[in-house]
């Protein structure tokens, strides 16, 4: 008996599969071979012979081992499909999901590319989508949050403005909507004792602002009404933090006294570690110290419009925001009869809900950062497409082979959905998980607080977003590849060479796709350009001083040892003495409120010789010391500035804010008419000089009605040094607080910041948007500029055999450059046009945060769409050069 | 692949699935058969039709199975699957498309 299995095994060479495979195959052939011999044989052949003919098809060049090989091996290569639909849907799910996944890993740069795409997409909407509803979908953390409401006079944007202690107790007395109504006002006191003075960022509030929360002490008690009075107010709850860090938890803490700045409180509670200060962060500073309000009627400053408190309410349980707004409108307008010379003629009243008046700011923006995400998640979805739609043009004789088999459109369908919905999900999962990672340094990234930012976190609302985006997600870009795998004709691919069958139909969606990328690319792009403008305009504002070189240093000089103005103005002066002595100081002041710094304080502005109404103007004031001009840069338009001479015991003088002489003057020289200001019962102050207005509030902000009095005359306690150095401000800071601490050891020292620190934050929300835009446009712009490469580098690929007979019939290099341009940048010119209207139709959305620019301003539309022409033309660089190098008999001979 | 040996391999498919719609055969009998029929004009030996067979395996047309009965070598043995049977169907309609459009074009047949 002949060894055939060795024969064949000899003459076959290696063959690259595994063992066992091999080992069945080496059997097969044996068999055949032992087969054909003996019939050979039988029909009277010598053996030696029959030998020779029943293994010659095995001899030579190993060619039978590799065909073969390469018909066995190709189950590596295409997976077999997964037999046609049986039993349960889940279980062909199933299947189907299993073979997607291995077609996919046969094809890991497609599947790379894919997934990063998609996880760029749904990365970006997951991490924007996470801030969104911390800060505009939670609900506030308090007790039935949609009842709580700002109530105040109508302010500018409509919200809520402040209000005098005797309106309040007015509306209290006589509203019908709300179960409670509280007071708040903001409260910086100095805490002495233990590790040195510090400023505690606090508010006063009426006794029940805890209970209109729905919160309570974790230690202790609430405020008592009887607590809410001149004489029983010096009562305290703190906060957690307040309590660990400077009283380390200690439970005894209820009871005790400690010492603030304008005397000694006894602590009544301790709020819970988790009781977000969310109203105090709004409109003041994130409060760790809380005591009652305590006004009575009989004190000058709880007057009807000393109008320095706000006001908050939970609404009854059915009451709408416009029946409470109606109620305290009908209240409002009885007082201004009641109270005519109290009240402006024109004095509305809004009532508007908590979580809006916290979020109102950011609202705008966010809602922007969330469109430009889903634009760029839609431009992701647009190139995973395109990857699809190709990939599909290459596995048609495939989905060919697949129909002929009895595999039914539906199922076909199905089965690239799956894989649609497995590259989305792994895109989502990596997408998902950089967000989870991001989203918590968010809060650390924005220069300007954003209320609740800092619980942003990928919860479950967010992951449940994901999912919903990753499932619209495949959708988007599965369904184009699968519709047009639903309308295949499998004869006419099979029959065919595969490519020119679906080619046209296939490249015109492709192109399509390449088209609506450029065009919200350029929408990004646009809305980005804006903000880059919106940025530079402002910081280009000329802010009425000169920023550059000033530090300055936050201090108080509050408590009983500075109860006197002279005390303050002479320590003033001290402190002031000591800072001029530093190397690198130029020049020193002290003011009430410098721009920028986040505090005004506007007073009543009554002219002499003007009948006097309570629409009278209010006017910015700032108590300064004379150097302060000097300080700022702050230029003297007429008149004198402030002078060293100027004293409590001289005449009051004054210096005007261009606009206000211009506004209040517009006829006459204001220097030397006197006014009083805040009450009409006041010191006549005489108007000296006329100094340049500066923007006080914001850089975005022009300049408001301002005004300058001597800090020697009316003195301030919450100062601002400024020091204007030759050199680097932030260097002499440690030397200034050193100065300052020698000249007065009690008097706390805070937020030291180069004043350019707070021009640049003026700018900071503003450049924190465009930042975020830039990015995304970014990212947007190289993805379209991918998706053109893939479109005209795939059609010239799919035309090279066109390009090859044009180069062998004569044509140059230049003609087939023209003929590539040409196509692939009309499709360019059709997704930049729609992508300026696009952009028209959205950049509207940026109004609030655009500054000095027109939302549809034609040089940045234009250099947006130069821009995007530009990357077009340098993603068609490369299927040039291959489109030029084309050479004609190889093209031809390709089909 | 040119076209010619692309007709080539879809034609030895198709015969091979035609011979194992009658019923299950092993390669050297499919070998015998199809040399047989065609008068000896198609001719298949180890090495064309083992891959043809192997392809037609491996796409899920026929499966493949070791059968030992006494007295008689091991051997394996091809069955068409229902995708097989499938496939052969509409092959055979598109050869049938193929045919009669080649025959009305450059009339093979005498009237």
């Amino acid at each position: 008996m002949r060894d055939f299995r060795a024969l064949v095994r000899a003459r076959l060479g290696p063959l690259p599969l595994d063992p066992a495979r091999e080992a069945e195959i080496v059997d097969e052939l044996a068999q055949h071979a032992a087969d054909h011999f003996e019939e050979l044989v039988a029909g009277g052949m010598s053996e030696d012979e029959a030998l020779a003919s029943a293994l010659r098809p095995l001899d030579g060049s190993g060619r039978a081992a590799a065909e073969i090989a390469r018909a066995d091996r190709a189950r590596r290569s295409t997976p077999a499909p997964p037999p046609a639909p049986r039993g349960f849907i889940v279980a062909d799910v199933w299947r189907d999901a299993r073979y997607a996944v291995r077609l996919l890993r046969r094809a890991p740069g497609f599947t790379a590319a894919a997934v990063v795409t998609l996880a760029l997409g749904i990365g970006a909407n997951a991490a924007i989508f996470s801030v969104v509803n911390a800060v505009l979908l939670r609900p506030l953390p308090y007790a039935d949050p949609s009842r709580l409401v700002v109530v105040g006079g109508r302010g500018v944007d409509n919200r809520a403005g402040n209000l005098g202690y005797l309106t309040f107790v007015d509306w209290r007395a006589r509203a019908h909507a709300f179960d409670e109504l509280a007071l708040i006002r903001s409260w910086n006191p100095t805490l002495l004792g233990g590790e040195g003075p510090e400023r505690i960022a606090a508010m006063r509030v009426s006794a029940n602002f805890f209970a209109l929360l729905g919160v309570a002490p974790v230690v202790g008690r609430d405020f008592r009404a009887g607590e809410d009075t001149p004489a029983t107010r010096r009562v305290v709850v703190l906060s957690d933090r307040l309590w660990q860090r400077r009283f380390h938890g200690d439970p005894r803490i209820l009871g005790r006294s400690i010492d603030l700045s304008d005397g000694a409180y006894i602590v009544v509670g301790v709020m819970p570690r988790l009781f977000p200060p969310l109203v105090s962060e709004h409109f003041y500073q994130a409060a760790e110290l809380w005591a009652p309000v305590g006004y009575d009627a009989t004190q000058a400053f709880a007057c009807r419009n000393c109008q320095h408190l706000k006001a908050l309410g939970r609404l009854k349980r059915g009451v709408t925001i416009a029946a409470a707004e109606r109620d305290v409108g009908d209240i409002q307008a009885a007082l201004g009869r009641e109270h005519p010379a109290d009240y402006a003629s024109e004095s509305g009243v809004v009532v508007v809900p908590l979580a809006d008046e916290l979020a109102g700011a950011v609202r705008a923006p966010l809602l922007v950062l969330m469109g430009a995400v889903v634009f760029v998640l839609v431009i992701a979805c647009a190139n995973v497409a395109n990857l699809l739609l190709a990939r599909l043009a290459a596995r048609e004789r495939d989905l060919a082979l697949r129909a002929a088999l009895g595999a039914s459109v539906g199922r076909m369908v199905r089965q690239l959905l799956i894989e649609s919905a497995i590259v989305a999900a792994s895109g989502a999962a990596l997408g998902v998980a950089a967000a989870a990672a991001v989203v918590p340094l968010l809060a650390h990234l924005t220069p300007v607080p954003i209320p609740r930012l800092g619980d942003a976190r990928v919860d479950v609302a967010v992951l449940a977003f994901a999912a919903a985006v990753t499932a619209a997600t495949t959708m988007g870009f599965g369904l184009l590849p699968a519709i047009r795998a639903a309308r295949f004709r499998p004869l006419a691919s099979l029959a065919g060479s595969g490519r020119s069958s679906g080619a046209a139909p296939n490249a015109a969606a492709r192109r399509l796709l390449i088209a609506a990328e450029i065009a919200i690319a350029i929408a990004l792009a646009a809305g980005a350009g804006l903000m880059i403008k919106s940025v530079g305009r402002l910081l280009g504002v000329d802010p009425g001083f000169d920023p550059d070189h000033v530090l300055t240093l936050q201090l108080s000089m509050i408590g009983p040892q500075y109860a006197r103005n002279e005390t303050v103005v002479a320590k003033g002066d001290e402190i002031l003495a000591r800072l001029r002595t530093i190397a690198g100081v130029d020049s020193a002041a002290l003011a009430g409120q410098i721009p920028l710094g986040g505090n005004r304080d506007a007073w009543g502005f009554h002219v002499e010789g003007r009948r006097w109404t309570a629409d009278d103007p209010s006017v910015e004031r700032y108590s300064v010391t004379p150097d302060y001009f000097r300080a700022m840069r702050i230029p003297l338009r007429r008149g004198r500035l402030i002078a060293d001479a100027d004293r409590a015991n001289t005449a009051f003088v004054m210096v005007l804010g261009d606009r206000t002489a211009r506004a209040l003057w517009p006829n006459e020289d204001p220097i030397g008419r006197r006014v009083r200001i805040g009450g009409t019962d006041g010191a006549w102050f005489t108007i000296v000089g006329i100094a340049g207005d500066v923007r006080h509030d914001a850089l975005a902000e022009p300049p408001t009605l301002q005004m300058y009095t001597a800090q020697a005359q009316l003195t301030d306690s919450f100062l601002t040094v400024v020091l204007r150095t030759s050199g680097d401000p932030a260097a002499i800071a440690h030397d200034a607080r050193q100065a300052i601490a020698s000249a007065a050891a009690d008097v706390p020292v805070y937020q030291v910041a180069p004043l350019r620190d707070l021009v640049e934050k003026s700018a900071g929300a503003r450049r924190f948007l465009m930042v975020l835009l830039e990015l995304f446009s970014g990212v947007a712009v190289l993805m379209t500029a991918v998706g053109v490469y893939g479109v005209v580098s795939y059609s010239v690929a799919e035309r090279t055999r066109e390009i090859g007979i044009r180069a062998a019939l004569g044509a140059s290099r230049a003609d087939v450059v023209r003929l590539v341009l040409g196509r692939g940048l009309a499709l360019v010119a059709a997704g930049a046009a729609a992508g300026v209207v696009l952009a028209a139709l959205t950049t509207r959305f940026l109004q609030q945060s655009l500054y000095g620019v027109s939302a549809t301003d034609a040089p940045t539309f234009a250099g947006v769409v130069t821009i995007l022409l530009a990357v077009a033309a340098a993603a068609h660089l490369v299927p040039i050069a291959r489109a030029t190098r084309v050479d004609p008999t190889v093209a031809l001979r390709q089909e | 692949m040119s076209t010619d040996a692309e007709l080539r391999k879809g034609s030895a498919e198709t015969l091979v699935l035609a011979l194992l719609d009658e019923r299950d055969r092993h390669g050297y009998e499919l070998a015998k058969l199809i040399e047989r029929r065609s008068d000896g004009a198609l001719a298949f030996h180890v090495a064309s039709l083992y891959p043809t067979l192997y392809r037609l395996e491996r796409r899920g047309l026929i499966h493949g199975r070791w059968v030992e009965r006494a007295g008689a070598r091991r051997r394996r043995f091809y069955r068409l699957t229902p995708d097989g049977r499938r496939t052969l169907e509409a092959q055979r309609r598109s050869w049938k498309v193929f045919f009669t459009a080649l025959n009305r074009v450059a009339k093979f047949r005498h009237a």
